[in-house]
């Protein structure tokens, strides 16, 4: 029988069983909306606010900075356009490989009127923290750019940029949904005004997510409605996914920091073995200031989704660099701005491990990648 | 293959798509059929699925495949990879058509 090997934990993870645990009660037992007064509301809202301290106390910050949403899409649009919508006018600094929760928002800005500098990224995918500088003009009313990028892990300047954001007095935000839980984040030292995290990329449940934001941060709310999250987010709050998120915060303080050290040594690992077994490959991204888990590869000349179904029959789920939709092969956005040639980018795996990941599985998937890689060259035409 | 009766290619730019078909044919009818195809996992699919329906198939038959016979015999395909049939259909009528050609050429040269 296959063996089953999931390196796929930058789309999502499972939930950790002390989150499951912790979220039961919320659905059946502490049902009550934490609005109301009664007691059945005050249970709801003791496990809500419990789960603020524990995003507070992770991040160290204080708990009314935490608003609480579904998702990492609605954190980042919650930031970006309360940002703006409070000034009315102005112009954004982002990233060209940010999500498409970013640069969608922003996008969306332009054609109301706002202006946004994309920056270019080198081929490492790392932000020039002195691009950023130049890119500041005197109406620039956010800086807004990812901590890592999820198809290739390389982890921003943070620091050096919200000195830049700091020095001209401009908000910063930081979508870190995928480092949140991962690798360490001093908000105060990197001038983080708002930062995006997110419940399933941590071993929490999907559909809940938060933003912090910095107290004095001007920005409007975007949702309208009733007065949850101190006004901030209209909407009944996910009451038992919140209360997953907050206990799966709580694991990760305690876990993340022993699991960095053993999945970059798994990464690596991975690197090493397809590197020695398969000609013609290349590794996206720095190669050190990257994620733990994180090891995007490059397989020349051939086409990524070959690869992803061809590991899926052998029970391995990693995710395709690049993807053909209506007779169009899109190269990731992310390698392009990198300036991965299209022979390169075209073939682009992304594995992403976790914390169920052993060395055996490792192993398994280079063996697995090797011949399957040798026979989608050895069944391809040369081109005249 | 070596030496086949009928080769032919079929090429869709827009995703850089490239199938190639080599035909084996006896008494105007194909007797084996192989592929190689650089593309997505429904377009190798595809041309796998049409070296099938290209077996036992006779040539004057074969330079009319549409696209449609090779999605049947795929079961069907997403409305975003219907090229991947229409591909590998034109590199099988490619083949068809070259190894009919030679069979003419054959055909002039006892003539």
């Amino acid at each position: 029988m296959n063996r089953k090997v999931y390196l796929d934990h930058n789309a999502s993870t499972p939930v950790h069983p002390e989150v499951v645990q912790a979220m039961l009660p919320y659905f059946s037992e502490h049902f009550g909306n934490p609005s109301s007064v009664h007691g059945f509301g005050r249970e709801a809202r003791e496990g809500l606010e419990t789960a603020r301290e524990q995003v507070a106390h992770f991040l160290r910050v204080g708990k009314e900075e935490i608003v609480f949403t579904s998702g990492g899409t609605e954190s980042d649009n919650m930031a970006i356009k309360g940002v703006a919508m409070g000034r009315r006018r102005g112009h954004l600094i982002t990233s060209k490989i940010e999500h498409h929760a970013v640069l969608r928002a922003v996008q969306n800005l332009e054609t109301l009127g706002f202006e946004a500098t994309y920056l270019d990224v080198d081929g490492d995918g790392l932000v020039d923290p002195e691009a950023v500088r130049r890119a500041v003009r005197p109406d620039t009313i956010l800086i807004s750019i990812m901590h890592a990028n999820s198809e290739i892990g390389t982890i921003q300047p943070a620091r050096e940029i919200g000195a830049i954001a700091r020095e001209h007095g401009i908000p910063f935000h930081v979508d870190a949904v995928q480092t949140f839980g991962k690798t360490p984040i001093d908000l105060d030292a990197f001038n983080i005004d708002m930062l995006s995290f997110s419940g399933h990329k941590i071993y929490g449940p999907k559909g809940v997510a938060g933003l912090y934001i910095r107290k004095g941060t001007k920005m409007v709310s975007v949702q309208h409605g009733g007065e949850h999250e101190r006004r901030r987010r209209a909407g009944t709050e996910n009451v038992p996914g919140i209360v997953g998120l907050g206990r799966a915060v709580e694991v990760r303080g305690r876990d993340m920091a022993g699991e960095a050290v053993r999945l970059t040594t798994l990464r690596d690992r991975l690197w090493e073995g397809i590197r020695s077994r398969v000609p013609d490959v290349r590794l996206n991204g720095h190669p050190t200031r990257r994620l733990p888990g994180t090891c995007n590869i490059c397989f020349r000349h051939v086409e990524s989704e070959s690869i992803v179904l061809g590991l899926d029959l052998k029970g391995i789920g990693v995710s395709a660099g690049s993807a053909c939709t209506s007779g169009n092969v899109e190269p990731s956005y992310v390698l392009v701005a990198m300036g991965v040639p299209v022979e390169w980018s075209m073939g682009a795996v992304r594995h992403s491990l976790g914390g169920s990941t052993t060395a055996e599985d490792i192993d398994y998937v280079v063996e697995s990648t090797a011949p399957l890689v040798a026979k989608l060259r050895s069944a391809m035409p040369a081109r005249a | 293959m070596r030496n086949p009766d009928g080769v032919g290619e079929g090429e869709y730019r827009d995703c850089m798509d490239l199938v190639r078909f080599h035909l084996r044919v006896r008494d105007g009818q194909v007797v084996e059929a192989r592929f190689q195809a650089y593309g997505c996992g429904p377009t190798i699919a595809a041309a796998s699925a049409a070296t099938e329906v290209a077996t036992g198939c006779a040539l004057k038959v074969l330079v009319e495949l549409e696209a449609a016979r090779v999605e049947a015999a795929l079961g069907g395909l997403p409305e975003p990879r219907r090229h991947a049939a229409d591909v590998a259909a034109l590199g099988l009528r490619a083949a068809a058509r070259d190894a009919l050609s030679r069979v003419d050429t054959r055909s002039d040269r006892h003539a």
